[in-house]
């Protein structure tokens, strides 16, 4: 990192290389100094721009969690019953996190270490998801369309789900699993949850491989 | 704010939630009439201007207003 870096390249550059090892060893695993040593600048340096690990750490949390996947392509597109836009949305999540699955690690570590921004990561990452099923199921329940669910708790098994798939393809890349890719597995859950909460419609999405 | 013809509260909800009971409520007018839409997902600010992109409707205003967003859609 040369001394050219505008503080902007510099602030950005020192959080995604914190972000590595912090997902790497977690919080306590890491030191400053070991830090700076992988951005091959003084721990000088990085305390200019954030005044403690604690402040780096929270600032690296923060980065992660006020990313947004766009899921304007998922409504948009046809068909759009229930199913099929679900799942459109859960492709495009399932695709951004398996390009940076550290996110999904520094999530843990953010609720294992208290952190106040533990909260984000459900107000903007998950929440589209609660938010979707929820509102959806309510309005499908009325219509006779799926079983009487809780759509609380379907949301919540629904997030569980792609969570676990997403922990087990991108995290432990569990042995067990290493003949689904992840589409697939993502695919098959989904046909389980829609089972589940007794949907109705076949969406055509599903209908080639199901 | 200009005169409307629909409006849609979409406060507390985080996309993509607004833009599909946008999409519906814009399919229920005519062309050339206007959804209002109250929302306070900030992520609402891009993915407003990417859907009327895509469909073809005119974002005639986005305004922020004590950490909420009103938008004007004209429907194309």
């Amino acid at each position: 990192m040369t001394k050219r870096l505008k503080a902007t390249e510099r602030r950005a550059t020192i959080l995604a290389v914190a972000k590595v090892l912090f997902a790497d060893k977690g919080y306590h695993g890491v030191s400053v100094d070991q830090i700076a040593s992988r951005l091959g600048v003084s721990p000088a340096i990085l305390y200019q721009h954030f005044v403690s690990k604690e402040a780096l750490f929270e600032a690296v949390l923060t980065d992660i969690a006020g990313r947004r996947e766009s899921y304007v392509d998922a409504v948009v597109q046809e068909p759009h019953d229930f199913a099929s836009v679900l799942i459109r949305m859960a492709r495009i999540y399932v695709n951004s996190v398996a390009r940076d699955p550290d996110y999904l690690i520094m999530e843990m570590h953010s609720v294992l270490e208290g952190s106040t921004v533990a909260k984000q990561f459900f107000e903007n990452r998950w929440k589209s998801f609660s938010d979707y099923i929820e509102f959806s199921l309510a309005e499908l329940n009325k219509d006779g369309k799926v079983n009487a669910v809780n759509p609380k708790a379907a949301s919540l098994m629904f997030q569980g789900m792609l969570r676990e798939a997403l922990y087990a393809k991108c995290i432990y890349k569990s042995e067990q699993y290493r003949d689904f890719d992840l589409e697939n597995l993502i695919h098959h859950l989904i046909v389980l949850f829609l089972n589940a909460i007794g949907y109705q419609e076949k969406p055509a999405q599903l209908k080639k491989t199901a | 704010m200009a005169e409307f013809d629909a409006e849609l509260d979409a406060r507390g909800l985080n996309c993509p939630l607004p833009i599909l009971r946008a999409k519906k409520a814009i399919n229920e007018l005519n062309a050339g009439q206007i959804l209002k839409i109250i929302a306070t997902d900030p992520g609402s600010v891009k993915d407003f201007e990417a859907f009327c992109k895509q469909t073809g409707n005119d974002l005639m205003s986005s305004e922020e207003t004590g950490g909420e967003f009103v938008f004007s859609i004209k429907k194309g």
